[in-house]
C-alpha cells in the first residue's frame, strides 16, 4: 500500500514541473507590461522602471527567473504581488476560506441532493418521476454556473428578500446564511451530473444477475437497491464527484464573480488581466497541486477499497 | 475490403440498423428541429431583423419589450433580439471553432497514439497527462493571460483544452480496431499506415467521435460564455450570449430579460445538444438503449412463475 502512494506521488512530480514551466511561459508571452501594474499606469523614470524591475528579477533572462521562483516556491514563498504590494501567500491566505467554505458546502449539498434523485429515478426507471427528474438535471446540466446564480440572485435576493444578494459575512457560521445562494447555484451542476451517473450505474446494477437472485431470495426491495446496488453502484460516482470538486475551485471563480464574494477566483481574474506575474502563477500552481491532491487521494481510497488497482 | 463509394449515406454512421431501432426518435427530431431553427435565425439575422446590433439608440434605453423591440432594448438602446441573433453567431461559431480545432488535433493523436503504441503513446500521453491535470477551465484562463483576451485567443485555448479527451477517446478506439482482421489485410496488402489510420481504422471510429463532439460542442459553448461573462472572452461591443449576460445583469430588477434572454438562449442550446449526443449515444449502443425496469422484470418473472 505505502509503495502504491509513493509511486502515485513520485509520478506527480514531473507533472507538476511541467505545469509549472507552461504557467510560467504562459504569463510571459502576454502582450501586457508587468511594471504597468506596478505603477497602476502612472508615468514614471527610466530609473524607477529599471530599479522595479531588479527588485522582481525581471530584467534577469526567463530561465534565471524560473529558477528563481521555483526554488523560492518550493520553500514556500510564492513572491510578491506587483498589484498589492504584499507576499501572494498573505494574500491567498484572506481568500482562501470564502472559497473552500464555498465549494465545501455546494459539494455536500450535491451529494445529499443528488444521490437520493439518482437512486429514485433508477427505481422508477421510465416513469412519471424519472422523466420529470431527467429533465429537470438536464437543464440544470445545461444551465451554465453563472446563470444559476443570476436567477438564483434574482428570485431570492431582489424579488424575495431572503438571502442577501453579495457580500460575505465574518465568522464561518454568519457566511453559511451569506453562502447560501452562491453554493446552492454552484452545487446545481454537480447535482445534476451526479445524479445522472447514479441513474445509470443504479440501473445497470438494478439489472444485474446478482440484484434478481437477492429478489428471487426473497430480500426486501429496498434492501436489494440501498445494500445491494447501490454499494457497487457508487464507485464511478465517487470518481465523477471528485474531478467535480476538483472544477469547483474554478466553477467558484464565477459564483464569486456573481456575487462579489472577493474569493481566490476575484484575485485570479484580477492577476491575469493586470498581469500580475506571481498571483497568476501562484494561485494556478497552488489549486493545481490541490486539484491532483484530491485525485491521488480518491485514486488511493480506491486501492484500499479494491486490492487489484494497487498491482 | 470496406469501401465506401457512392451514396455518402451507406456509411456505418448513418445505415439505419433495423433491429437496432431507430435515430430519429421523437426528442431527437424536436431537438434537431430547434437546433435548425437557432441556427437558421442566426444565420438570417440580418434579413429577419430591421435592426442593427451594434446601433445605439440612447433614447430609447432599458426600454421594455414592445411591439418595436420584441424583447425590449438595453442600456445603449441596442435591440435585445437582433442583438441575441447576431450573439448566437458569435456564440456557436465560436463553440464550433473550439471544437474543429480539438478535432484537428485530438483525431491525429489520437491514431498516432493507438496505432504506434510505445514511445508516441508515452510521448502523448504525457502531455495529455499534463493538461488534464489542470481543472478545465483554469487552463483555458492561463491559456488566455498567454494570447491576450479575445475570441480567436478563447477558441484556441478552449481548443487545446478540450484535445485530450478526444485524443484517450480516439486512442482506445484505435486500439481496439487495429487488432480487427481488416486492418491486418490493409497492412498485408501493403497501404501505408498513413492511409490504414485515416482510410480504414478512422471511418470505423466516427459515430462515437460524433458522439463525443456533439457533447464537446454544448461544453465549449458553456465555456466560451463563461470566458466572456468573466471579461476574458468576447469583447464588447460585439454580441455575444456570455458577454451579453455579462452586461445584463446590472439591471437584473428593471429588465430582468437583459440577462434571462441570452442565459435562456444558452440554456435551451445546450440541452438540445445534449439530448442529440444521448440519442446518438443510445442508438449506438444496444447496451445502453431504453431497458425493462427492474419492477416490471419482476413482475415478468412473476407472471412467467404463475403460468
Amino acid at each position: 500500500m505505502l509503495k502504491y502512494v509513493v509511486k502515485r506521488i513520485l509520478q506527480l512530480i514531473p507533472i507538476i514541473l511541467a505545469v509549472s514551466v507552461l504557467v510560467f511561459i504562459m504569463v510571459r508571452i502576454a502582450p501586457s507590461d508587468p511594471i504597468a501594474s506596478m505603477t497602476k499606469g502612472k508615468q514614471i523614470s527610466i530609473e524607477t522602471r529599471h530599479s522595479l524591475e531588479q527588485q522582481y528579477h525581471l530584467d534577469k533572462t526567463e530561465p534565471e527567473q524560473y529558477f528563481i521562483w521555483i526554488t523560492n516556491t518550493l520553500k514556500g514563498d510564492f513572491g510578491d504581488s506587483f498589484q498589492h504590494k504584499q507576499s501572494v501567500i498573505s494574500l491567498v491566505a484572506e481568500r482562501l476560506p470564502t472559497t473552500l467554505q464555498l465549494v465545501l458546502m455546494s459539494s455536500l449539498l450535491a451529494i445529499f441532493i443528488a444521490i437520493p434523485i439518482g437512486i429514485i429515478s433508477a427505481v422508477k426507471m421510465n416513469s412519471v418521476v424519472d422523466r420529470v427528474l431527467s429533465m429537470l438535471t438536464l437543464v440544470f446540466v445545461s444551465s451554465p454556473v453563472f446563470l444559476t446564480g443570476i436567477v438564483l440572485m434574482l428570485l431570492f435576493a431582489l424579488k424575495i428578500r431572503v438571502f442577501p444578494s453579495f457580500g460575505t459575512g465574518n465568522s464561518f457560521t454568519e457566511n453559511i446564511y451569506y453562502l447560501a445562494l452562491p453554493s446552492i447555484a454552484l452545487s446545481m451542476n454537480m447535482v445534476a451530473l451526479i445524479s445522472r451517473i447514479t441513474r445509470s450505474n443504479m440501473i445497470e446494477q438494478l439489472n444485474a444477475n446478482y440484484a434478481t437472485t437477492a429478489v428471487a431470495k426473497g430480500t426486501p426491495y429496498w434492501k436489494v437497491v440501498l445494500k445491494h446496488c447501490l454499494k457497487n453502484a457508487i464507485i464511478p460516482v465517487i470518481t465523477v464527484t471528485s474531478i467535480q470538486v476538483g472544477s469547483m475551485i474554478v466553477g467558484a471563480v464565477l459564483v464569486e464573480n456573481v456575487f462579489a464574494l472577493g474569493g481566490l477566483g476575484a484575485l485570479l481574474i484580477e492577476g491575469i488581466k493586470s498581469a500580475d506575474y506571481p498571483v497568476v502563477q501562484g494561485i494556478t500552481l497552488m489549486l493545481v497541486v490541490m486539484f491532483l491532491l484530491i485525485n491521488l487521494i480518491v485514486d488511493v481510497t480506491y486501492a484500499l477499497i479494491d486490492p487489484r488497482i494497487r498491482l | 475490403m470496406m469501401k465506401f463509394k457512392g451514396n455518402f449515406l451507406h456509411r456505418p454512421m448513418f445505415r439505419i440498423r433495423k433491429q437496432q431501432g431507430t435515430l430519429f426518435t421523437v426528442p431527437f427530431m424536436l431537438s434537431s428541429l430547434i437546433l435548425v431553427l437557432i441556427i437558421g435565425c442566426c444565420i438570417l439575422a440580418p434579413s429577419i431583423s430591421p435592426y442593427s446590433p451594434t446601433a445605439q439608440d440612447l433614447a430609447n434605453s432599458l426600454s421594455q419589450p414592445s411591439s418595436g423591440h420584441l424583447l425590449g432594448t438595453d442600456k445603449v438602446g441596442r435591440d435585445l433580439l437582433t442583438r441575441l441573433f447576431y450573439g448566437g453567431r458569435t456564440t456557436l461559431l465560436g463553440a464550433l471553432g473550439v471544437v474543429a480545432f480539438s478535432v484537428m488535433l485530438g483525431v491525429p493523436f489520437g491514431l498516432f497514439a493507438g496505432y504506434y503504441g510505445g514511445k508516441i503513446d508515452a510521448a502523448i500521453g504525457r502531455v495529455c497527462d499534463v493538461v488534464l491535470s489542470f481543472p478545465s477551465l483554469l487552463l483555458a484562463f492561463i491559456f488566455v493571460a498567454g494570447f491576450g483576451r479575445g475570441m480567436n485567443n478563447a477558441i484556441v485555448a478552449l481548443g487545446i483544452v478540450y484535445v485530450p479527451m478526444l485524443t484517450r477517446l480516439v486512442r482506445s478506439l484505435t486500439l481496439v480496431e487495429k487488432n480487427k482482421t481488416y486492418v491486418e489485410a490493409a497492412q498485408s496488402i501493403g497501404y501505408s499506415d498513413f492511409r490504414i489510420m485515416f482510410r480504414h481504422i478512422l471511418p470505423n471510429c466516427v459515430s462515437t467521435i460524433t458522439v463525443q463532439i456533439t457533447l464537446d460542442m454544448a461544453y465549449a459553448i458553456l465555456d466560451l460564455a463563461a470566458l466572456s461573462f468573466l471579461g476574458l472572452g468576447v469583447q464588447p461591443p460585439t454580441a455575444d450570449w456570455g458577454a451579453m449576460l455579462d452586461e445584463g445583469r446590472n439591471f437584473l430588477l428593471q429588465t430582468p430579460l437583459l440577462a434571462l434572454a441570452p442565459g435562456g438562449a444558452i440554456v435551451v442550446t445546450v440541452v438540445v445538444l445534449n439530448i442529440m449526443s444521448d440519442s446518438i449515444h443510445q442508438y449506438l449502443e444496444p447496451i445502453q438503449r431504453k431497458l425493462p425496469s427492474f419492477e416490471k422484470q419482476e413482475r415478468k418473472l412473476q407472471k412467467e412463475g404463475v403460468s
